[in-house]
């Protein structure tokens, strides 16, 4: 009876479906916490009537085809531009400054999805004159997601969310000086994304890339297990230059993460920390 | 030291309109108790940070958090499912978040938060489900039954919007149909057969 009402997704199955990531698509899903990547699977197999996780995992095997879309579904793209405002108003009020005297700015968004972030980012540096110095690379393992990133375009519905979060962080500016109406879409100014790079790249399996001034990596790390984040957050710590910014969700801590040491809170309650020199 | 992780018996909560008096007034009766977690998961605004702590005010014995993601799970506390997130347990013992598509209208929802608990095969754990206005948590509700966990659903004459114990009713007979001033009883009688 419970099996009728739940998608079983045993672990043996699981782990079946963990090795197949891994052989066939270089992508390790074992850091996963599991609570919410069962969660998305049984909602994927709901989706395409698949009663066993067995059948998703020969789907998988079968139709490599597949594996874009499935990535997307599999991952969790909820953002909003601006999400959580007093965390972007600290993030401009007590961090920004320290790189203003630098001729080049680089910033990684980590899980950009759809790329709110990303535009709330580009904004917020527009507002501070720093625009023109920032090098942004926004990246993902959703290439779909990315894909609607580039574009810039929303659905209008977000609109009374998205300008009231605009206008939290920014009273006085209009939402209008960036975002225009096209039909049933938000449109925004697309030179927010003109120093912007668009990457496909896995913070699990891949190596950093650059070095970079600011990370924010907001509601990425709560999809891992402890181990996971702890390796990640090395990652990034790595990554960032002395004196760099990181960022994390507001409900995201760095408890398990031994590389926390090496960082000091700017910002305790909005999760922003600095590098320690 | 207190139980933490897997070893804790955890008393989950959820409700929507017209639940937080109930839920409240509950918290002040219920005596402390070392290896017990509740866990609320109430249907609320998006903005507010914290705000719910403050609204239940000083509760004797018993701690009182909006859990971060990760955090142990431990007995002797008070976990508030924090807004614009869900709220998921985890076999290994602590909380995760997750900021997937709400569902029914719902971030947190009682669904996502009942369906993690059967998933993770917690050991020991009962949910109540008081007033509401859509049918979040009936389906939750039917899994921990069918799971074999204690249920308690709030009886609809009682509940300030019946919508949601009657889905949940509509799904099944829980363990107990309580009234408001009951609910302390209903917790004491739950922990008394987990044992």
């Amino acid at each position: 009876m419970l099996a009728d009402l739940l998608p079983e997704v045993s672990d043996a199955e699981l782990e079946q479906f963990r090795q197949i990531m891994l052989t066939q698509y270089g992508l390790d899903f074992s850091g996963y916490a599991p609570a919410s990547l069962k969660r998305r699977l049984g909602s994927v197999m709901k989706k395409y009537g698949l009663p066993t996780l067995a059948l998703l995992n020969h789907r998988l095997l079968t139709q490599p085809e597949y594996i874009k879309y499935f990535i997307n579904e599999i991952t969790v793209s909820t953002t909003e531009l601006f999400r959580d405002p007093p965390a972007w108003v600290a993030l401009r009020l007590q961090a920004l400054s320290f790189f203003s005297s630098l001729a080049e700015i680089r910033i990684w968004h980590v899980g950009a999805s759809t790329g709110e972030e990303v535009l709330s980012m580009a904004i917020l540096l527009q507002e501070s004159n720093l625009y023109e110095r920032a090098q942004i690379y926004a990246t993902d393992i959703d290439e779909v997601s990315l894909e609607k990133a580039q574009s810039a375009r929303y659905p209008i519905r977000l609109k009374r969310l998205y300008k009231q979060n605009f206008h939290q962080v920014f009273p006085t500016i209009p939402f209008e000086k960036y975002v225009q109406e096209e039909g049933n879409e938000l449109v925004f100014d697309k030179t927010l994304l003109k120093n912007v790079r668009f990457l496909k790249h896995n913070i699990v399996t891949e190596a950093p890339f650059e070095e970079f001034e600011i990370i924010l990596c907001r509601n990425l790390l709560i999809y891992f297990t402890p181990a996971l984040q702890d390796l990640v957050v090395t990652k990034l710590v790595e990554s960032l230059v002395t004196g760099g910014i990181l960022m994390i969700g507001t409900k995201e801590s760095l408890f398990w993460c031994t590389a926390a040491k090496r960082l000091a809170a700017i910002n305790d309650v909005e999760r922003i920390y600095r590098k320690r020199r | 030291m207190k139980p933490q992780g897997r070893e804790v018996y955890l008393w989950l909560m959820g409700g929507s309109a017209g639940s937080f008096n109930p839920i409240r007034s509950f918290l002040h009766q219920m005596p402390y108790h070392s290896d017990v977690a509740i866990v609320l998961c109430l249907h609320r605004l998006r903005s507010p940070r914290m705000g719910m702590i403050d609204a239940i005010g000083y509760l004797k014995g018993w701690e009182m958090s909006e859990p971060d993601d990760k955090t142990v799970i431990q007995g002797g506390h008070v976990y508030i499912a924090p807004a614009d997130y869900h709220l998921l347990v985890e076999a290994e013992g602590y909380f995760s978040l997750s900021v997937e598509e709400p569902v029914h209208f719902s971030r947190p929802s009682i669904d996502v938060l009942l369906e993690s608990v059967v998933r993770a095969r917690w050991k020991r754990a009962g949910a109540a489900l008081l007033s509401g206005a859509n049918r979040d948590g009936a389906y939750g509700m039917y899994l921990m039954h069918q799971a074999g966990y204690f249920t308690a659903v709030q009886e609809p004459s009682d509940a300030e919007i019946p919508t949601m114990p009657e889905a949940a009713l509509n799904l099944f007979e829980p363990r107990v149909r309580f009234r408001r001033e009951s609910l302390v009883k209903v917790c004491l009688q739950a922990l008394t057969l987990s044992v």
